[in-house]
């Protein structure tokens, strides 16, 4: 064996370098960087990182070009005008109307348009028939509230000259110094700014201006390379109106970590984009694109876009939220300062500079003062909307592929996991299903009977969701195409005419949902009399909505393309997506007159506001542990964005997972508040039931888990759907004053209820590195084992069959202990509480419960209890507001009992209490229900279980212990 | 639709108290329990866990809707146990006090009595669940608690009806399959016994022929004695005469050969250029975002391709093509031999005839004979395109010759019965499954409609695809063995068990765009006729068939696994 060793390790090494070489030329795996822009292939975004770049370099000799003209400042009613003006030359001035919104929930909005296009004095080039404002509308699709003006903010009177103050917000804490030259804002809370804009002078509006064309030999002094026409991958942008990029620099003093504008594969906490060790060389993209196997940890657009971030440090969380639709970059730079320059490094600390710029549209900031992030998720929401309540099989298990090939194969499918008895409650089709690609018909060959496959699924209260693009197929045969054409309705090229290009039936026109005549068309598609095969328990799957064009400019549609209101793509792209998935909601809530139901629609592509009518998923990930271990910062970005309702593919979609990976996926995917399995056409088969032994167990013990936390995860929706909070949250939203945990990114909490995962997403691994922020004691949550210690990190067991999983004491956690097919079939069984004990013996916790379809939870068909453990009594109180469903709710849920209490961590003097005595709201007498104290060995929390305690969920009710 | 609270309650309390559900098979069991397990229910006081007997509760405790024991024995009538199972992530409140035991069910399911039908289990977690399972539980019983106001009545008179009918079809399908079974070992054992048969007589030929080959061989030994002796004397020309004679024919032979290749490989050349004008064409024009591996592959393949071709482009091609021109070109004085001169030549050692032959060569020949000839007639041979050469001269004398010929034809046919009689054993060898039922079925084809593609499959042969929509047949799999699948199949208890079942395997098929060959696995179960029930693709073109056959039914052998002679041997 020895003498063999030298030469095996040459073997080895040579291995190593195929190897090596075999990574560096491995095809398929990375993405096309030539599809799309670096910024300095994007004009605008080259031209504002060097107006960045020569501010920096000028440093303190830098003056910011723009003014406020104090004799034009009016304030009234919450809202401040004036003109901001925009020195060009000494006889060059534009005027930009500016408008400082403050709002009633302590928000302030800063408006900057520009006069002249405002009023059309301007030309377009080319004969466009484009708009020439700037756009103004994104605020139509975006926001749904909030913008009441506050009545109590005040002009204050001590502003010196040059400068302008107003006082807003809760108690008027919050304070807007104006400075008039050079233009800035900063604005203060208790005293302290905590946000300011234009600090750094990257103000910068690029003004209208005529394209000059010089005699021939004479140069501009102005590189104009990027003004007019721009060429990418041969495409040519004709760019109509010029450049007309908006950017602003918006700093964040004393702030370290800044979080949200998803979407991209990176780390939760966002890193800086300005080059160095560890850092991003290119500014975060948000121009939604379907990025073909995209690449990770990278600042690389992806499919939706949502400018909102927030800048947290401890005690405090503030944000902005750029409220613009076209292509949007945003720049990071963090500088450690020293408050007092002797103490070298004592008491520096840490700033984030942010640089924002678009490249047309208004420029439109929404201010948050936080102070927590709690705060800053519930007056997002107030703007943008709160994410819809999900009908209850939505955050069930998704079983997914491309594709189930025939109806008879989808019906099979699900014999099967009836077989297995493996719960699931929804089944997919893909693109496969329809007629030669044309939405809204099935292929009469493979899908003959749809009503059949469907009621099939309807037996076990389960559904089906079918996919529905936005690109029609262009035929003749296509009637859906013929009316698009005959009514207009599609999104147009830049002369007007209609826009055709290619996706996945080769040469197809997009329905243009700006329109409202096109979104009245849309609705009326999914009738059940049009949409002919679909019954009630058919849902909708909006895909390459970015819009994804195979043969446009990066994917998508060419920037000058028109649509509805001549407004250009430019102006509208990252809001198109969420336009479709708009009209689509519009059309599930009603599809038979009096027939309402809650809509599901899973989209791609998203903008600011996407919460209130779907769920989204990460797109096309890959079957690699890198990717599965992106996932989890993925999720948590987007749930502090506001959009809660998120997930990534389940097992990757490209690609084949080991079935050790395939397992730890769906151990990490039941984290997911959106929970689908999904896998390309060319990979095997793998659906659970296939994989085997132990791997198909562990899989239907990890979806078992999911479907027992149901009432969990149901009242953490509500919550996000009243006041916006993450359904899984990250370290930094739970504990705001530990540091240590704000860029931990690869752990999460589970709503309010205490339960605390880190998944595995190792290859391997068998335990796993929890971190600990607070004191509290964690309880692991199948054995009890007790872990505690603040600030440091804890092994937790995790075996493959393990889901390491704790649960904070503090907590009652809501369950529903009875495997079943599919959610729809738990509606009547009983609930399981734990009861997690913290170190004074007490508890909290909530259960959210309504009948998980219709909208009667809006006027009152729902049970919403607080549980509340202390001095050894466990009360249910009432915390719903009634309305005319109540009563009629509860009556058909008054079966609906608790079956069992688990105490965890019960104290040892309950070892020889044989009872408890139950008092139910309405009951003559109280009853006795028996309770046993079970020890456990040291390390682990005794536990007591209350047996058949007899109380209706819906309730008030006491026990005594 | 809805019942009121208090009417739940009464219901709860009803199946609380009164756990013993009136049965009129005398003793009576608690609700869901059958009749396999009644004894371990007839202790009214105390009921011991049936896995755990150490475990003692109350029976009050029976079916109260609450799970105590680690086995579920206590709730044989609601779903209060339903998690006691592998595939659920039980926490230690789930086994109390037990958690060195592993949770396991020790009933498998509610047992539904089905009256007028056959009694079953179904499983705990479909008990209330506000679904009336009817295919297995008839009568309803499953759905007892009526939650959220479900009626399931009693259908099992309806439904027994409609399934004994069917099984009484069943059971006239399954007599009919298996006398069709019986009718093909019977078919299947004839056409072995005729096999055998045939190799007796063909053993018999072969000897007979290895008989007449020898004497042939002797034969012709004999006149080739007798006439080489006459060879000599009555040559009329010189060696070198005859050797320029058959060099001319073979050179012209030659020149024939290499005209009609090099019209083949500038065929061949142009073919490549117009593919390799297309596959350019196709990657320049390949959308990239079609998000399509195969497309892709294809171009980079490409690529490798067209910068492979690039740097070995041959640059001698034009020179190599003007030495074919020459070669190509009728011999004369001028160029080429000039044939006349060696054919009347005189005298002369034998041994020189080479060189001289060479001097009167072009030197371009020579140059070419030496440096080419020899791979290039390789490259022919090898090829199909020039038969080698033969070692013997042609001028023989005719009855050396005849003779010769009387050798080869018996030779030829002695090949010919040994390669049947090969055959024929390797096909007595070859696994037919038991009883060589399957030699019966050789070659029988069958076809089933589904979805887009009508499928086919000759039994030991191929599977094959006819897309509807048009376009080309694609082979599934070409035959390989006879073989079983384990199949996961519920047995009347409702439990998951193993399922040994015959199958025929079919592989290397024709490959996939972007995936491998294309392989079927036909898996047959026991039915009256040659059927394809269903066809799936279980992963990228991985099928498997369903198909009924009597072959696959079981019984009818004869003693020893063998088929019976005769129908009435059965």
């Amino acid at each position: 064996m020895a003498r063999s060793r030298p030469a095996s390790s040459r073997w080895t090494l040579l291995l190593a370098f195929v190897v090596l070489v075999a990574c560096l030329v491995a095809p398929g795996v990375s993405v096309k960087h030539e599809n799309f822009k670096k910024c300095s292939q994007s004009g605008f975004c080259k031209r504002n990182r060097a107006f960045a770049d020569e501010a920096t370099t000028q440093a303190s000799s830098w003056s910011s070009p723009y003014e406020l003209d104090a004799s034009t400042i009016r304030f009234e009613n919450g809202q401040l005008e004036g003109v901001v003006i925009k020195t060009v030359s000494s006889n060059e001035k534009v005027r930009l109307p500016l408008t400082i919104s403050f709002l009633e929930s302590g928000v302030a909005r800063v408006v900057v348009d520009e006069e002249k296009r405002t009023k059309g004095e301007i030309e377009l080039r080319h004969d466009s028939q484009a708009r020439k404002q700037r756009y103004n509308e994104a605020g139509q699709w975006a926001l749904v509230g909030g913008l009441d003006l506050s009545q109590s903010a005040l002009l204050s009177s001590e502003a010196e000259p040059g400068f302008t103050k107003i006082t807003y917000g809760p108690d008027n804490k919050f304070q807007a110094i104006i400075h008039h030259a050079p233009f800035n804002v900063e604005f203060q809370r208790d005293g302290e700014t905590h946000v300011q804009l234009n600090k750094k002078g990257y103000l910068n509006v690029e003004h209208w201006r005529p394209k000059v064309d010089l005699p021939e030999g004479e140069e501009s002094v102005e590189d104009q390379s990027t003004w007019w026409e721009e060429t990418f991958g041969g495409n040519t942008d004709s760019k109509p109106k010029g450049p007309e990029s908006v950017g602003l620099d918006i700093s964040f003093p004393g702030y370290s970590h800044v979080f949200g504008i998803p979407e991209h594969a990176d780390s939760l906490s966002l890193k800086e984009t300005r080059g160095g060790s560890g850092n991003h060389e290119e500014p975060y993209r948000m121009y939604n694109s379907d990025v073909f196997e995209y690449e990770l940890n990278s600042p690389m657009t992806l499919y939706g876009a949502i400018p909102f971030m927030q800048a947290h440090r401890k005690d405090s969380t503030v944000g902005v939220f750029w409220l613009n639709a076209a292509e949007t970059w945003v720049d990071i730079v963090k500088t450690k300062s020293s408050s007092n320059p002797l103490s070298l490094g004592v008491g520096s600390k840490t700033s984030t500079q942010t640089h924002w710029f678009s490249e047309a549209g208004q420029l439109d900031i929404f201010v948050f003062l936080g102070p927590t992030p709690r705060e800053m998720s519930k007056t997002y929401g107030e703007l943008t909307g709160y994410t819809q309540l999900p009908q209850q099989f939505a955050i069930a298990y998704h079983q997914c592929r491309w594709n189930y090939v025939t109806d008879e194969d989808v019906k099979e499918v699900d014999r099967k996991f009836d077989k297995y008895q493996i719960p699931y409650d929804v089944i997919w089709l893909d693109i496969e299903y329809t007629d030669g690609k044309k939405y809204f018909s099935w292929d009469p060959l493979t899908f003959p009977d749809p009503k059949g496959m469907e009621e099939q699924l309807d037996e076990s209260e389960r559904k089906l969701v079918v996919i529905i693009d936005p690109h029609i197929k262009n035929t003749n045969d296509n009637p859906v195409d013929q009316e698009l054409q005959s009514k207009e309705l599609g999104v147009k090229k830049k002369d007007n005419t209609l826009y055709e290009g290619w996706c996945w039936p080769g040469s197809s026109h997009w329905v243009d949902c700006f329109n409202p005549a096109a979104i009245k068309w849309w609705v009326n598609l999914f009738k059940y009399d049009n949409f002919k095969g679909t019954l009630p328990n058919v849902f909708i799957w909006n895909d390459m909505n970015e819009p994804s064009v195979f043969n446009g400019p990066e994917t998508t549609m060419p920037k000058d393309n028109m649509h509805y209101g001549n407004w250009e793509h430019r102006d509208v792209h990252n809001v198109n997506g969420l336009t479709l998935v708009n009209a689509t909601f519009n059309a599930l809530v009603e599809r038979k007159k009096g027939e309402l139901q809650r809509p599901f629609i899973l989209t791609r592509s998203f903008f600011a506001g996407a919460q209130r009518v779907s769920a989204m998923w990460t797109g096309d990930n890959q079957a690699t542990w890198e990717h599965l271990a992106i996932s989890l910062p993925m999720v948590l970005t987007n749930g502090v964005a506001g959009f809660p309702f998120a997930g990534a593919d389940v097992g990757g979609f490209f690609n084949n997972p080991s079935k050790e990976l395939l397992t730890r996926w769906y151990q990490t995917g039941i984290w997911y508040p959106f929970l689908r399995a999904h896998a390309h056409i060319d990979t095997r088969r793998r659906e659970p039931y296939l994989v085997g032994d132990p791997y198909m167990g562990i899989i239907s013990q990890a979806l078992r888990l999911r479907y027992q936390l149901l009432p969990a995860w149901y009242t953490a929706f509500h919550e996000a759907s009243v006041n916006g909070m993450p359904i899984v949250r990250p370290q930094y939203y739970v504990h705001p004053n530990d540091e240590n945990g704000f860029a931990i990114d690869d752990q999460l909490y589970l709503g309010s209820t205490g339960l605390l995962t880190k998944p595995v997403v190792q290859e391997g691994a068998t335990s796993v590195e929890i971190y600990l922020a607070d004191d509290e004691k964690y309880y692991d949550y199948f054995d009890y084992t007790i872990y505690q210690g603040a600030g440091k990190k804890h092994t937790v067991p995790a075996p493959l069959e393990k889901v390491p999983v704790l649960m904070q004491g503090g907590h009652i956690i809501p369950r529903r202990d009875r495997p079943r097919r599919s959610s729809g079939l738990m509606k009547w069984d009983p609930y399981t509480l734990v009861i997690v004990l913290d170190k004074n013996g007490e508890a909290d916790g909530s259960l959210y419960v309504d009948d998980g379809e219709t909208f009667d939870f809006e006027r009152g068909g729902y049970i919403f209890r607080r549980f509340r453990f202390g001095e050894n009594t466990l009360t249910s109180e009432d915390i719903g507001t009634t309305g005319p469903k109540t009563a009629g709710y509860l009556k058909t849920m008054a079966g609906v009992h608790v079956e069992k209490i688990v105490v965890v961590n019960a104290p040892s003097t309950w070892h020889d209490r044989t009872s408890v005595t139950v008092m139910e709201d309405g009951a003559k007498s109280a009853t006795t229900a028996s309770l046993q104290y079970f020890a456990q060995p040291a390390g682990k929390a005794a536990y007591a279980i209350v047996k058949n305690p007899d109380v209706a969920i819906g309730k008030a009710w006491k026990i005594d212990f | 639709m809805i019942l009121p609270h208090s009417q739940l309650l009464l219901l709860s309390l009803a199946a609380g108290s009164t756990v013993l559900a009136a049965s009129n098979d005398g003793a009576a069991r608690p609700r869901g329990v059958g009749p396999e397990f009644a004894k371990f229910y007839k202790d009214t006081t105390t009921f011991s866990c049936i896995s755990n007997p150490a475990i003692k509760i109350p029976f009050s405790a029976v079916n109260d809707d609450f799970c105590d024991c680690p086995d579920g024995s206590d709730e044989p009538g609601t779903s209060a146990c339903s998690y006691i199972s592998s595939q659920s992530a039980l926490t230690v409140a789930e086994r109390p006090g037990h958690d060195e035991i592993e949770l396991k069910a020790s009933l498998p399911g509610f047992y539904c009595k089905n009256k007028g039908h056959k009694p079953a289990y179904i499983p705990f977690q479909r008990v209330n669940d506000g679904v009336c399972d009817y295919s297995i539980c008839c009568d309803g019983s499953d759905e007892w608690a009526h939650v959220g106001g479900t009626k399931c009545e009693d259908r099992c008179k309806e439904i027994g009806k409609a399934w004994r009918k069917q099984d009484e079809q069943r059971q006239k399908s399954l007599t009919a399959a298996l006398r069709k079974k019986k009718e093909l070992l019977v078919d299947a054992g004839r056409q072995q016994k005729e096999v055998e048969d045939h190799i007796e007589r063909l053993e018999m030929e072969l000897k007979g022929e290895e008989l007449k080959v020898s004497q042939l061989e002797q034969d012709l030994e004999e006149i080739q004695k007798q006439e080489s002796r006459k060879v000599v004397k009555s040559k009329k020309k010189g060696k070198v005469n005859v050797l320029a004679q058959l060099a001319k024919e073979r050179v012209e032979e030659l020149r024939n050969a290499l005209i009609d290749v090099r019209k083949e490989r500038d065929e061949t050349r142009s073919r490549v250029k117009e593919l390799e004008e297309i596959l350019a064409k196709f990657k320049v024009e390949y959308n990239p975002n079609f998000n399509d591996e195969g497309v892709k592959r294809a171009v980079r393949s490409w690529e490798e391709y067209a910068a492979r071709e690039d740097t070995e482009n041959q640059d001698g091609n034009a020179a190599f093509d003007r030495d074919l021109d020459e070669i190509s070109k009728a011999d004369s004085g001028a160029t080429g031999i000039d044939w006349d001169k060696w054919e009347n030549e005189e005298g002369g050692h034998e041994s020189d005839i080479i060189y001289q032959l060479a001097a009167y060569l072009p030197p371009s020949i020579v140059a070419f004979l030496e440096d080419k000839f020899i791979s290039a007639k390789t490259f022919l041979e090898k090829n199909g395109i020039l038969a080698e050469a033969e070692g013997e001269a042609s001028s023989e004398p005719k009855a050396v010759a005849e003779a010769r010929d009387r050798l080869k034809a018996a030779q030829g046919d002695l090949k010919k019965i040994q390669k049947t009689l090969d055959e024929h054993r390797s096909d007595l060898e070859t696994d037919y499954g038991t009883a060589s039922i399957f030699r019966a079925l050789k070659d029988v084809c069958i076809s089933k409609d589904s979805g887009e593609y009508e499928y086919e499959h000759c039994f030991l042969d191929k599977t094959r695809q006819k897309p509807k929509k048009g376009g080309s047949t694609a082979l599934m799999g070409k035959f390989v063995r006879i073989s079983t699948v384990s199949a996961d199949e519920l047995n009347e208890a409702g439990e998951l068990v193993q399922v040994e079942k015959l199958a025929l395997e079919y592989a290397n098929g024709q490959s996939c765009w972007n995936g491998p060959a294309r392989s079927t696995t036909v898996i047959l179960e026991c039915g009256e006729e040659n059927e394809i029930l269903k066809v799936m693709e279980d992963e990228k073109c991985v099928y498997s068939m369903l198909a009924t056959s009597p072959a696959a039914c079981v019984g009818g052998e004869a003693e020893g696994n063998v088929a019976p002679r005769q129908k009435d041997e059965l």
